[in-house]
């Protein structure tokens, strides 16, 4: 099992998609914790219309979580293509003869890419807690004001972690790797948040699925500020966030898996 | 295993591959069909068969990449899934288009090595062993087809198997590629190993092939020597009057048949046939050992019954993973 895994990461590693990820993350979570630093702090405390509120803990939460969205987005394309280039390059072939055992080739994929999203939260979080921290201080914000802050911290490695198995399973579902990727971008970024929007309308919508999309979820998972009052569809506790997320990828890797474990590859 | 014992004394240098009733249909369509053949050790052996005859598709079904609908393939009697380190038994190569553009030709043998526990060192032998050592450090994406056929072998290499399945190798190589192909089968082949080596070309695997395993239409045309394929020996003979050389021939105890204009008789002997026409006082316009025409007898195995003229992957090459209608199960 071992050798499948340093297989997988080292796929990862060796061509060029990685180090521009990397340094992608870096940038992303660095640049919307200050955009995010000044933006929150305007107004959190406030209680002003229109402007997110929350406690000192969420305000800190959501400098340092400010480009996850981002960030998943990104997991959720290297987990797409960490199957989708073998179909598209054939690779596939070789993957499977090295290790024929399919359920232990997938067992591996998302080790893998718990591993890789991982690595990637941490280059995250290196540039959003050291960007967002200077922005709170200098706004007269405690950085740290709790233990919760951490808890927050840790839980954006599980997500980066989460999305990119999401990717795993969109990736084998829809074999087209471009087709995927549009797919899986499109309906992250355009479909479930006018979806989430339009359900919201929806008394039923707003307080039984909403909370349930996947971004919704994920958004509960790291607790930042709130944004649209109490009319917004509440969220749900960080744990529960945490298990409706990792539901997705499980469902989503697990029909993928299912799917690998049968088909013909010719 | 059972087959260990009947090997020869390079026992354990190479391993037997069985095929029995290997069936797969796709759909409605029987791209292998009850095909049974058994691989020695020690020998290199030729698959052969017209594009489309299931060849790749046996091979396939052999490496566990495709599910049989029916039958068996096994190598030391054990299904290739089910092969506790499999690179280490079965080497093999079957596309030469199985790289990613964007990594090296090295790196992709390192995540194959990764995968089986095999070091750097390993790696960069079989680089030298197949001449690409400088060549594989540049992005696959750039390599010509002789190169991705080399790097394909390297990689089969890897495990050190006992057995090497390799699809249409000589594809892409230049003559002086191929001849180096065959020098190097042969080496691995006295080393006791297990060769299946498959060609749409008699003629390109003639002079590398000990045993011939023929299929069309995924059914089983022949199987044997090479040397069975060129049948008895014959000689080709032209004289003024065709009778009665035929005459004196069968006094000689030689049997001929007359061919256009000339007379075909089963002997290797050519000075017998000249001595013969010598004492009939018949003149010899032409004296030669007949060659089988190996094309034509290649093509009269195959002949006819070519059900898809179309290229050999017509009906698995489906997508990846929506290629799946004719999975069993």
């Amino acid at each position: 099992m071992i050798p499948a895994i340093k297989a997988e990461l080292r796929k990862f590693f060796t061509t060029r998609l990685w180090w521009g990820m990397a340094i992608a993350m870096l940038v992303i979570g660095a640049g919307l914790a200050v955009a995010f630093g000044y933006f929150v702090t305007a107004g959190a405390e406030s209680g002003a219309e229109g402007v997110p509120t929350g406690t000192a803990e969420q305000v800190a939460n959501s400098v340092y979580t400010g480009g996850l969205s981002f960030g998943y987005l990104l997991t959720l394309v290297i987990g797409i293509m960490q199957i989708g280039s073998e179909y598209r390059h054939k690779t596939i072939t070789s993957t499977l003869l090295a290790v024929p055992r399919r359920g232990q080739m997938m067992v591996a994929k998302v080790v893998a890419l718990l591993v890789i999203g991982a690595i990637y939260g941490l280059i995250f979080l290196v540039g959003s807690v050291a960007a967002g921290a200077l922005v709170l201080n200098a706004q007269g914000y405690s950085p740290f004001p709790s233990g919760g802050v951490f808890r927050t911290l840790a839980l954006s490695l599980l997500v980066l972690g989460l999305w990119a198995l999401i990717g795993l399973g969109v990736g084998i579902l829809i074999p087209n790797q471009v087709a995927a990727l549009l797919i899986a971008v499109a309906v992250a970024w355009i479909v479930e948040p006018i979806g989430g929007v339009l359900l919201s309308l929806w008394d039923f919508g707003r307080d039984h699925i909403v909370p349930y999309l996947p971004s919704a979820a994920t958004q509960a998972m790291v607790n930042g500020v709130q944004q649209g009052g109490p009319d917004a569809a509440q969220p749900l506790s960080w744990w529960a966030g945490a298990l409706v997320l990792a539901a997705y990828a499980a469902v989503l890797a697990g029909l993928g898996a299912w799917r690998t474990m049968r088909a013909d590859i010719s | 295993m059972t087959a260990t014992t009947t090997t020869t004394d390079r026992t354990g240098a190479g391993a037997r591959i069985e095929v029995r009733d290997l069936t797969k249909r796709f759909g409605s369509f029987t791209a292998v069909d009850q095909l049974s053949f058994s691989v020695e050790p020690g020998r290199i052996t030729g698959f052969l068969g017209p594009n489309g005859a299931g060849k790749t598709t046996t091979l396939r079904m052999l490496l566990g990449l495709i599910r049989p609908t029916g039958g068996s393939a096994t190598i030391e009697g054990q299904r290739y899934q089910d092969i506790a380190s499999p690179m280490r038994m079965v080497g093999s190569a079957l596309e030469a288009t199985n790289f990613h553009p964007g990594r090296t030709g090295r790196d992709h043998l390192r995540v194959l090595a990764a995968a089986t526990g095999i070091g750097d060192a390993r790696v960069d032998e079989m680089l030298e062993l197949v001449g690409i050592p400088a060549a594989a450090r540049k992005r696959a994406g750039g390599y010509s087809m002789g190169m991705r056929q080399r790097l394909g072998l390297a990689a089969a290499l890897l495990g050190d198997p006992k057995v090497l399945i390799l699809d249409e190798p000589a594809n892409g190589l230049d003559p002086e590629g191929i001849r180096w192909l065959r020098g190097f089968l042969r080496h691995l082949s006295r080393q006791g190993k297990t060769i299946l080596v498959s060609s749409h070309m008699l003629q390109e695997v003639e002079q590398t092939v000990d045993d011939v395993v023929i299929i069309n239409n995924g059914r089983l045309v022949k199987q044997g020597r090479m040397s069975e394929l060129h049948g008895d020996a014959k000689t080709i003979v032209r004289t003024t009057d065709l009778d009665a050389l035929a005459g004196a021939l069968r006094v000689a105890d030689v049997t001929s048949e007359t061919q256009d204009d000339a007379l075909v008789a089963a002997t290797d002997d050519l000075r017998l046939i000249g001595d013969v026409a010598l004492r009939a006082g018949l003149p010899v316009y032409e004296l030669r050992a007949a060659t089988t025409d190996l094309e034509a007898l290649f093509f009269q195995l195959t002949e006819g019954t070519n059900r898809n003229l179309g290229d050999e992957s017509a009906a698995p090459e489906r997508d990846a993973i929506t290629g799946q209608e004719g999975a069993n199960g």
